[in-house]
């Protein structure tokens, strides 16, 4: 069995039309250490089964099973980076992910500072301790919310969209750093994100989950990434197996490449 | 790699500084220069509506043939009553400034004790459906009703008309303080509920980290409200009451026939009702947090 399994989960919601099933039919095992990517078109329902890790939604079928023990809700196990990075804007950095660390460890006093300034110093913001979120740039603020993440020690980093406010520059530094704390913390996190990026999710994972379009997506395909790590990003961009896996991706995620395709007559 | 980035960024931040360093001194005065012009300007066009209020109060009060007295009689007796604030010649004769000190003592039991009711009620109809469910149709009731009309009430429950009139204010403070908190407490974004959520935060670390912080500038809007109907509402009370306080004043100097008093009287309840918007404002500002 596997660390983390996802079983027949069935997700669905009621709306005033009825019930809307967002997701069906998800099964997915997935082992200590590695890092997975959901891709798919907004809406198809990645948030949905993010959520149902975490514990943040409860499924209305199947089950997410950690260790060999249903999730029932959110737990310290699982450190979660949202969309929107959800920093509290009436606390400082530091307050940010103390208040975190504070409310699941239970460690003293002492070293719950000792954590909170370790992985200050991990994401470089060290310096930026004592301002509030709203002084931060979007790089910084993602940095503090993966921080918070980190601090409490999870098994599992769950994270949505990490770097979809980003920019490029910005965001390939983050990838690294997020590879670099993964290495850190020697590769037995298990991290699972969303990206609309083909290459981000090419140069971190080992697997890439492929959704259908909703309603009541399901998984289309799954995506082995065999490239040998570390990876090195001009270099990776290269290899005749990035190639092959970003045409496969693109494929699978767009039906049109040219203005040709779309039916217009392209005059030299 | 990205400490490198950060030295560079830091030391371009120090040579853009140095550059505004340089302009510095002229800019600032500028700006001095030019906020000066602002409260100058504001202070000028206040006086103007003062002057035209003025202008407006004597042409009435030449109309009426003194009847109503002008700004020039009534000033000489605020004068009179701001000289000698505080004597006090037994029950029915004092000092202006021991009434108001009454008044504003009783204003602030009242609106204290229904803050103290109305901040914790509030908070559990933004936050529970069913409190909402529960409090809300009360609410929506005694809310439109004149608080003067709990007068007897107050004078059945207490047998005493000072609590009496504690007890209106009491009632008056409630309502925009409930209404404003609980909407504050209502409209906790999605994202902070979540952050709470994922890290297991207990109900008491919600409470002081994440629904009192945001809340707090809605509260306090509540407050404000609330402090300013009690102004209003003490001046009729003590009217009712009689014995004590700036609105006893108001009736007694009426009874005495002496309008004079009469509208310094509601000079000065203008004026306090102002500082007490002002404070609240003051606090406001404080407590709210730039998003
Ligand atoms: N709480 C909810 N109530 C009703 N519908 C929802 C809810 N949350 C998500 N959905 C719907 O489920 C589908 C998947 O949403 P989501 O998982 O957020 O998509 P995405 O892949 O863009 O993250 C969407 O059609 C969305 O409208
Ligand atoms: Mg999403």
């Amino acid at each position: 069995m596997s660390y983390l399994e996802i079983k027949n989960l069935e997700i669905s919601f009621p709306t005033p039309k009825g019930k809307y099933t967002a997701v069906r039919d998800i099964n997915l095992s997935i082992e200590k250490g590695e890092i997975i990517s959901i891709i798919g078109h907004s809406g198809c329902g990645k948030s949905t089964i993010m959520n149902a890790i975490s514990g943040m939604t409860i499924p209305t079928g199947g089950s997410v099973e950690l260790m060999g023990k249903t999730i029932k809700g959110p737990g310290p196990d699982r450190g979660v980076v949202f969309q929107n990075y959800s920093l509290l804007p009436w606390m400082t950095v530091y307050q940010n992910i103390y208040q975190a660390v504070d409310a699941v460890m239970k460690v003293s006093k002492k070293e719950k500072n000792e954590i909170v300034l370790s992985n200050l110093e991990m994401v470089n913001l060290m310096q930026h301790k004592d301002k509030l979120p709203g002084q931060l740039s979007g790089g910084m603020k993602q940095r503090v919310a993966i921080a918070r993440a980190f601090a409490i020690n999870p098994g599992v980093l769950l994270l949505d969209e990490p770097f979809g406010a980003l920019d490029a520059l910005t965001k390939g530094t983050m990838q690294l750093e997020l590879l670099k704390m993964w290495n850190l913390s020697g590769r037995d996190k298990t991290i699972i994100m969303i990206t609309h990026d083909i290459e981000e999710a090419i140069f971190l994972s080992d697997r890439i989950i492929v959704m259908n379009d909703g309603p009541a997506s399901t998984i289309r395909e799954i995506e082995h990434v065999h490239l040998e790590r570390p990876r090195n990003k001009i270099e990776f961009v290269k290899t005749e197996e990035y190639i092959t896996l970003r045409d496969r991706l693109l494929h699978l995620l767009t039906d049109k490449f040219s203005v040709e395709d779309m039916g217009i007559v392209y005059k030299k | 790699m990205s400490t490198d980035t950060l030295e560079k960024e830091s030391k371009t931040k120090e040579a853009v500084k140095e550059v505004v360093n340089n302009s510095e001194s002229s800019g600032k005065t500028k700006i001095f220069l030019s906020k000066l012009l602002a409260v100058g300007k504001s202070i000028l066009f206040a006086c103007i509506g003062l002057l035209l209020f003025g202008g407006f109060w004597s042409f009435m009060s030449s109309y009426t043939e003194n009847q109503l007295p002008g700004p020039e009689a009534t000033l000489t007796v605020l004068g009179e009553m701001l000289a000698d604030p505080f004597y006090d010649y037994g029950p029915n004769d004092k000092g202006i400034g021991l009434q108001l000190f009454s008044s504003i003592t009783t204003v602030l039991s009242g609106f204290l004790l229904g803050s103290l009711i109305a901040i914790p009620v509030g908070i559990l109809m933004g936050a529970s459906k069913i409190g909402k469910q529960i409090f809300y149709p009360i609410i929506q009731l005694l809310k439109p009703v004149s608080p003067l009309a709990w007068f007897p009430i107050g004078l059945v429950v207490f047998e005493d008309t000072g609590m009496a009139t504690i007890f209106i204010v009491f009632i008056t403070s409630l309502w925009s303080t409930l209404i404003n908190t609980a909407f504050g407490v209502s409209s906790i974004p999605q994202d902070h509920k979540n952050v709470a959520k994922a890290f297991g935060f207990s109900t008491w670390r919600y409470l002081r980290k994440i629904l009192i912080p945001y809340s707090l500038p809605h509260i306090i809007t509540g407050l404000r409200l609330s402090i300013g109907v009690a102004w209003l509402v003490i001046v009729a009370g003590e009217m009712l009451s009689g014995g004590a306080g700036i609105g006893f004043f108001v009736w007694d100097s009426w009874n005495a026939l002496s309008l004079e008093k009469v509208i310094s009287a509601i000079i000065i309840i203008g004026i306090v009702g102002l500082l007490f918007d002002k404070l609240f404002t003051l606090i406001e500002n404080k407590v709210s947090y730039k998003a």
